[in-house]
């Protein structure tokens, strides 16, 4: 680890918007076998929803002309599953701005406290949607058993046992 | 035509056939195979054969069946139209591969080129015929590839069956000519009336010819590029023309099998010579089969 990112850790903090949590719609899921060298929304439901098939082996699609066989993965026991997104320093500011009085009263504020728990360069995630399972796609084969993410998602219950309190005798 | 069962479900393979007039299953059979739309980034491939017995071969004739490349559409039409009427001696299977089907065989892990394609799907309409007890003795086909090697092939699958391969079998035997306009029947009609598996708004139907150098299918290619998937499953991915719109105008994607091929790259013989420095420190297996690492920032 370099100290530089250990710098950033401890200057730059992440908050979660709790109500976001509340009001996250259900959302279906893809985990593609294949990296889209792209980062925004696409059109999902209306070019590889309506392509899906249920086959006698499973579902059934193709993306860019390679066929995908799939199975629907359960997000474990106890756990949730949500689709979070980092804000925007703008759009944080916005908020902030949106929500105060004058600048006055602000500055003012700031001088009699000590440290805001939120700050400017502060950064925040909002989830955007939730999901108790999704679909896992393979190419050409369902992913089965020993997908790498079902092993992935067995990771918090070890942790937790991992570090649980251990009691003294 | 009824293409109702391939307008439901046109992201595989469909097979349609007329009944076997039952004269085909006492009389010794001349059957011919033929394909329309192997070219074409667009729309599915249509394989298709046509039987009647030997001795109404004549009969066949004096329809005037010719290479469906020389008729016009209206004349396929009447010709085809004129095949149902003589159902009591001429009978007809076809197999519809769909877009979908080509690219996804053509681009599969192990690639399924176009060729073994065709010859299998003509052998699996061959079979077909056989297995509804047509008395097949002779086959005629034309030619994918090199016919002396697409013969033998033919050949030994059909020991019992006296098989001719050639180029432009088309023009030269009846029963191939009457295969060649099921076909084309077929895949005009298809191509026609496709029903889009995705919801596309406004779609224009003037698509050319679907031959790649055709300017108009390639200003429809263009126009109906979606950055993240690409094209709908009407266009052949396979095709190099799709390939290299889709290399300007889409999206990079790597998948996990050209990155295997990558990994697998020989290093240079003098790196084994070379003191790598210290190795970086792995994560422990657990970690490693299941994808996971420890993150420090967001």
């Amino acid at each position: 680890m370099e100290s530089g990112d250990e710098e950033a850790t401890e200057k730059h903090r992440i908050h979660l918007r709790p109500a976001t949590l509340r009001d996250a719609a259900p959302v279906t899921l893809h985990l593609l076998p294949c990296e889209i060298l792209a980062n925004r929304p696409a059109p999902v439901g209306r070019f590889f929803t309506p392509a899906i098939r249920q086959r006698p082996a499973g579902l059934e699609v193709s993306f860019r002309g390679r066929l995908l066989r799939g199975e629907k993965v359960m997000v474990p026991r106890g756990l949730a599953g949500y689709v979070m997104v980092m804000d925007e320093k703008a759009e944080v500011l916005e908020r902030k701005y949106a929500s105060r009085g004058s600048k006055n009263d602000d500055e003012k504020e700031q001088q009699e406290r000590p440290e805001p728990m939120e700050r400017d360069f502060d950064r925040f995630l909002r989830a955007t949607a939730s999901f108790a399972s999704f679909h896992l796609w393979g190419l050409e084969t369902v992913p089965g058993p020993d997908a790498k993410v079902r092993g992935a998602l067995t990771w918090p219950s070890l942790a937790a046992a991992i570090h649980a309190q251990v009691p003294e005798d | 035509m009824d293409l109702s069962d391939l307008e439901r479900n046109n992201t595989g393979r469909c097979r349609l056939s007329s009944p076997v007039p039952a004269v085909c299953r006492k009389e010794p059979c001349v059957l011919g195979v033929d394909e329309a739309g192997r070219g074409p980034v667009l729309g599915p491939m249509v394989y298709a054969i046509c039987y009647c017995p030997l001795s109404r071969l004549a009969d066949l004739e004096a329809l005037k069946v010719a290479d469906s490349k020389t008729l016009s559409e209206s004349e396929r039409d009447r010709l085809f139209a004129k095949m149902k009427e003589d159902r009591d001696f001429v009978g007809w299977a076809l197999d519809v591969l769909s877009p979908n089907l080509i690219s996804t065989s053509m681009l599969g892990r192990v690639k399924y080129n176009l060729n073994s394609l065709s010859h299998d799907t003509a052998a699996g309409l061959v079979q077909y015929a056989l297995d509804r007890s047509v008395k097949v003795t002779q086959v005629f086909v034309d030619t994918v590839g090199l016919p002396e090697k697409y013969q033998e092939r033919l050949q030994q699958r059909f020991p019992g069956i006296e098989v001719t391969v050639k180029a432009k079998a088309d023009a030269l035997y009846p029963v191939v000519s009457a295969a060649s306009i099921c076909a084309k029947v077929a895949r005009d009609q298809a191509v026609r009336s496709w029903q889009f598996v995705e919801k596309l708004q406004d779609v224009d139907a003037d698509y050319g010819s679907g031959y790649p150098n055709d300017p108009k299918t390639k200003a429809w290619l263009k126009k109906h590029v979606e950055p993240i998937f690409g094209f709908p499953q009407f266009v052949r991915f396979s095709w190099r023309t799709a390939q290299s719109i889709l290399e300007e105008e889409a999206e990079g994607v790597t998948w996990e099998d050209s990155l295997a091929e990558d990994q697998e790259g020989l290093r240079r013989i003098t790196s084994y010579f070379l003191s790598e420095g210290p190795r970086p420190r792995l994560p422990h297996r657990y970690f490693q089969e299941r994808g996971l690492e420890s993150a420090t920032t967001l």
